[in-house]
């Protein structure tokens, strides 16, 4: 333990940023999953009741992410990288936006038909494709229509998935 | 583009083909079973719905939405549009019991829906490892009532048949406290019941006859007005000594309220002669259902079975230990 | 044993007709192709093909379904070995290490070793339910909740093993799986628990949604950062079919992991589900450099592979023989036998026997075929890596978005996977390994299952667990797993410091 001393003597820094936020992470997700369950009676060992194991897991989590940070300040990690905001905003819009259209939704006064796999699938593809640095528009337009219909052939025909495809044009 | 042409053309002249009947129905029709595939009422609704598809002239299309015992299937299927191509396969869980099991219930299946009809019922039976001392239906409601602190019942989780059924005998055996042990589906119960390591349950006749027949669990009572012909060995509850416990899982076809009269006429002929075809009527008998009588397979007798069986249901559900 | 050649040879006299070849060469076909497909299960397939089996003969329809259920099974794993998508909680520990073999231009040779894995073992699992089918089903019924519990909290300690790096980090995560199990409506109250008040999670957080989300999306958006790591991918294609001295290395592992996934297989409660861990974890254990694992071994491939494959088939022997369905799959296999008038229960092997005999004889067929099938198509898969990524992803994304959509016809089920991309993303950036969240994720919703059940039993009392031996016997199984475990990693925390 001598050198945990050495190490200890040097003070109390960051020196992995990635650990250190992780640790802080796990303790913010325990925090969220203990408010969530604040109702939720504990029961007893008897009768286990609906809030005894989200609550004593948070709290084994809140405690794992204390020790992360501390070990964080005490050993030598990784440092923490950046972030894409380029991919994050693209892929996973395009995933959004196909679960918006499929069946159609209304939030507050914006109302979106259901515009089906026809409207949604060449959607996703292409705003996903945006995401790649070496976009190129006409190509991902075309791979958008060739995917879209192989996909409906496939999924609706083949597997008969009573997914619509345009119920606003086909009915179906 | 081209390829997308194409593929519109080609689902065009799919539709188009298929458009040659009369107004009603134009194109297919959704239905929804609220449970996952291979389930009974999943079963029932693709038997049933292929027949039916035959009379209408149109693809029924079963679409599985499971969630929150069914309620949010059916909450889907009610709030469609009631243009007669949205209609849903519910059970007794869903229509009779869900309004008193759950408080936050989004539809009312007696004011506000349009009830087709019956498409079957399953019998429930009273089962229990085999070497559970009571040994017949009398002995058994007196030692549960003597000894309500050390029998275990078993059921597949809130708002399951299971669970709804046993509740109503608990509720009539006056032991609403039971130690009662959830399980996720009745396949795990009935494991543990063979296994010995709880006492009874409640289930359909389908889930458990193999297993009664084959001594590794046996049965106390039914509770329908016949005996099964599947197992003609077990009485029924009023043969049996407990005639206020009658109770059957039933599955049945609602719609959105507000559906024109033809598209409900329609749907309520294509229902009754599906279940006059002799390879339907095999098939659900070979499950273990009680074919509906004519009076249940209108909208009328439908609605009427589930008001009735609400009725019978809420107080005890209601005032069941949900904590 | 005779008899059990008598059986067998009824068993190959009924599946071995030209109907029921083709109906299992049809079912193969399709369970491949739609486990391929991210997001696309067999549950959904099954359900879907059920009615077109109406018109069919009940062995014949059984046979192509149960192809269905083994090519999806093997279908899978292809997608977890090429874009790192486990489409089943079976598949999770393929994608540690077939994934960077397909990284370092093993494609061919992880896809080739998963196939002949997984026939090898098919084939003995065949052997053992034709031999043993009928004694096993007692070991099944030994297995109450307190024995489940235990079971279920050894295969978290295997969790621990999975982790690539620091084992306080894989703790994190399979607490935080845990915790995301345990959302969604209370089972025996009827309560909701973090659900936001939001219905779209009263059923809890779907299995695909969080594979598809931490796997799948995060993995896009980990490549889309750097361009040269998935490039290099696509430079290399290497040798197509394993060589022999890969065959030698994967003969152990393969039978180990046929043996312990066929065991876990027969428990009722879905325990087909640790085998590949477990298998995984016993390479890791007693392999001679367990540093290799994680960077592309390929013990790690043959072995969970071979225990997956044997698990899903002795996965049949509860339902055929106690007619109890151990998963959702085969519950729908009851469903599929009851509408052709078979209720499956202990009588089906006496009454039935062309049937049960017929079924397991397709087992061994079945496996051939997935042999025949997979084989060439190794060429075409690791062909599919060349696609250019800028479209690649693309196509990644609309298939997982339509598979997701099609798991439970929900939409909201595809925004919540995007939700759970970002998570993962995340997870990424903070250093954690999702492998072991998934895992505990899908123990969780058992483990608290189990516990509540064998504590309203034992009316409160923990000496359950210990009191009853096989129990016990599994803690104490993963006590050892974890002292072992831990051991090296303390003093190897303590060289990092030495050499700092």
């Amino acid at each position: 333990m001598s050198l945990n001393k050495i190490e200890a003597a040097q003070g109390w820094r960051i020196r992995s940023t990635q650990d250190f936020a992780g640790g802080l992470f796990m303790i913010a997700l325990a925090g969220l999953a203990l408010f969530l369950a604040r109702d939720l009676p504990l029961g007893s060992l008897r009768q286990i009741g609906p809030g005894m194991l989200p609550k004593s897991i948070a709290v084994i989590c809140a405690a794992l992410g204390a020790l992360l940070s501390l070990n964080a300040m005490r050993y030598k990690g990784e440092k923490l990288s950046g972030w894409s905001w380029r991919g994050v905003l693209f892929v996973l819009g395009a995933a959004i936006v196909f679960g918006l259209t499929i069946r159609g939704f209304e939030i507050g006064p914006l109302k979106v038909p259901q515009l089906g796999m026809l409207v949604s699938g060449p959607l996703v593809v292409f705003i996903a494709g945006l995401a790649a640095d070496d976009v190129r528009i006409k190509e991902l337009a075309i791979f958008a229509v060739a995917m879209t219909t192989a996909c409906a052939l496939l999924f609706k025909y083949a597997l008969s998935l009573p997914i619509p495809l345009a119920p606003w044009l086909l009915g179906i | 583009m081209k390829k997308l042409l194409l593929g519109l053309t080609a689902a065009l002249a799919m539709t188009a083909s298929a458009q040659a009947q009369s107004k009603y129905p134009e194109r297919p029709i959704t239905m929804i079973v609220p449970f996952a595939a291979g389930g009974p009422t999943d079963i029932i609704a693709r038997i049933v719905g292929e027949n039916m598809s035959k009379t209408l002239g149109q693809q029924i299309v079963v679409e599985n939405v499971a969630g929150a015992g069914g309620t949010t299937g059916i909450t889907r299927a009610l709030t469609a549009a009631p243009d007669g191509y949205t209609i849903a396969m519910g059970h007794l869980g869903t229509f009779s019991a869900a309004p008193a099991t759950y408080p936050g219930l989004k539809y009312d299946p007696i004011n506000g829906m349009q009830t087709i009809g019956l498409a079957g019922g399953t019998p429930i039976l009273i089962v229990a490892k085999k070497n559970f001392e009571p040994k017949d239906l009398k002995e058994f409601v007196a030692y549960v009532k003597a000894n309500s602190d050390k029998v275990n019942e078993a059921h597949a989780g809130l708002g399951s048949v299971s669970w709804t059924t046993c509740t109503l005998l608990k509720g009539q055996l006056g032991v609403p406290k039971l130690n009662s042990v959830a399980y996720r589906g009745t396949g795990p119960a009935l494991n543990d019941l063979v296994s010995g390591q709880i006492d009874f349950m409640c289930d359909q006749i389908v889930s458990v006859s193999e297993q009664v027949k084959a001594g590794t669990i046996k049965a106390y009572a039914i509770a329908s007005a016949q005996r099964s012909p599947a197992l003609p060995d077990v009485p029924t509850t009023k043969e049996a000594g407990l005639p206020e416990y009658q109770i059957e899982a039933w599955n049945g076809i609602a719609a959105p309220k507000g559906m024109p009269k033809e598209a409900v006429d329609k749907l309520v002929d294509a229902l009754d002669k599906a279940l006059n075809d002799e390879t339907v009527k095999k098939r659900l008998l070979d499950l273990g259902t009680v074919l509906p009588t004519k009076e249940e397979r209108t909208p009328a007798g439908f609605a009427a079975l589930i008001k009735r069986d609400a009725d019978k249901l809420s107080p005890v559900l209601a005032a069941a230990p949900k904590q | 044993m005779s008899e059990m050649f008598a059986h067998l040879g009824l068993g190959f006299g009924v599946a071995l007709t030209l109907q029921n070849v083709a109906l299992c060469f049809v079912g193969c076909l399709v369970g491949t192709l739609v486990g391929v497909l991210p997001g696309v299960g067999p549950i959904a397939t099954i359900a879907m093909l059920l009615p077109i089996t109406f018109g069919l003969d009940p062995v014949g329809a059984l046979i192509m379904l149960a192809g269905i259920y083994y090519g999806a099974q093997y279908g899978g794993s292809t997608t977890a070995i090429l874009v790192n998508i486990p489409g089943e909680a079976t598949a999770v520990v393929t994608t540690l290490d077939g994934h960077q073999m397909a990284k370092q231009g093993r494609a061919g040779v992880a896809l080739g070793t998963a196939a002949l894995g997984s026939f090898v073992a098919g084939c003995f699992a065949t052997l053992v339910i034709a031999a043993l089918g009928a004694p096993l089903t007692k070991l099944a019924l030994l297995f109450g909740p307190a024995e489940y519990f235990s079971l279920m909290v050894m295969g978290l300690c295997f969790a621990v093993v999975l982790a690539r790096g620091s084992i306080l980090k894989a703790f994190c995560m399979i607490m935080l799986g845990l915790l995301l199990s345990t959302v969604g409506t209370d089972l025996e109250t009827g309560q909701e628990r973090m659900t936001f008040g939001f219905p779209p999670l009263s059923d809890g957080i779907d299995f695909a949604v969080l594979a598809m989300g931490v796997f799948g999306f995060a993995e896009v958006l980990r490549n889309l950062e750097n361009p040269e790591a998935r490039d290099v991918v696509r430079a290399k294609i290497g040798r197509l079919l394993p060589g022999w001295e890969d065959i030698k290395q994967s003969i152990a592992p393969c039978l180990r992991g046929t043996l312990i996934g066929g065991t876990l297989g027969i428990l009722p409660g879905n325990g087909a589900v640790l085998g590949p861990f477990a298998s995984y974890t016993l390479e890791k254990k007693i392999a001679k450099d367990p540093s290799r694992f994680g960077k592309g071994a390929i013990e790690g491939v043959a072995g969970p592979e071979s225990a997956n494959n044997a698990g899903a088939q002795t996965a049949f022997i509860p339902l055929l023989t106690l007619g109890i369905p151990p998963n959702a799959v085969m519950a729908l296999m009851v469903g599929a036998m009851t509408i052709h008038g078979i209720i499956p229960g202990p009588q089906v092997m006496t009454k039935n026997p062309e049937l049960f005999w017929g079924m397991i004889a397709s087992m061994w067929i079945g496996n051939l075929m997935l042999l025949v099938i997979n084989l060439p198509l190794v060429g075409l898969w690791v062909k599919l890596l060349q696609v250019p990524y800028r479209l690649m992803f693309p196509a990644i994304l609309i298939f997982c978005s339509i598979g997701i959509y099609s798991v439970n016809n929900q939409p909201v089920d595809v925004a919540f996977t995007a939700l759970f991309g970002l998570f993962g993303y995340l997870l990424i950036k903070l250093g954690f390994e999702p492998a072991p969240m998934l895992l505990g994720f899908v123990l969780g919703k058992l483990m608290e299952e189990k516990l509540r059940q064998a504590l309203i039993i034992s009316r409160g009392s923990f000496m359950t667990f210990i009191e009853r031996p096989i129990s016990a016997g599994l803690l104490l199984v993963a006590v050892a797993i974890l002292v072992i475990a831990l051991l090296p990693a303390m003093s190897k925390k303590r060289d990092e410091v030495f050499t700092e």
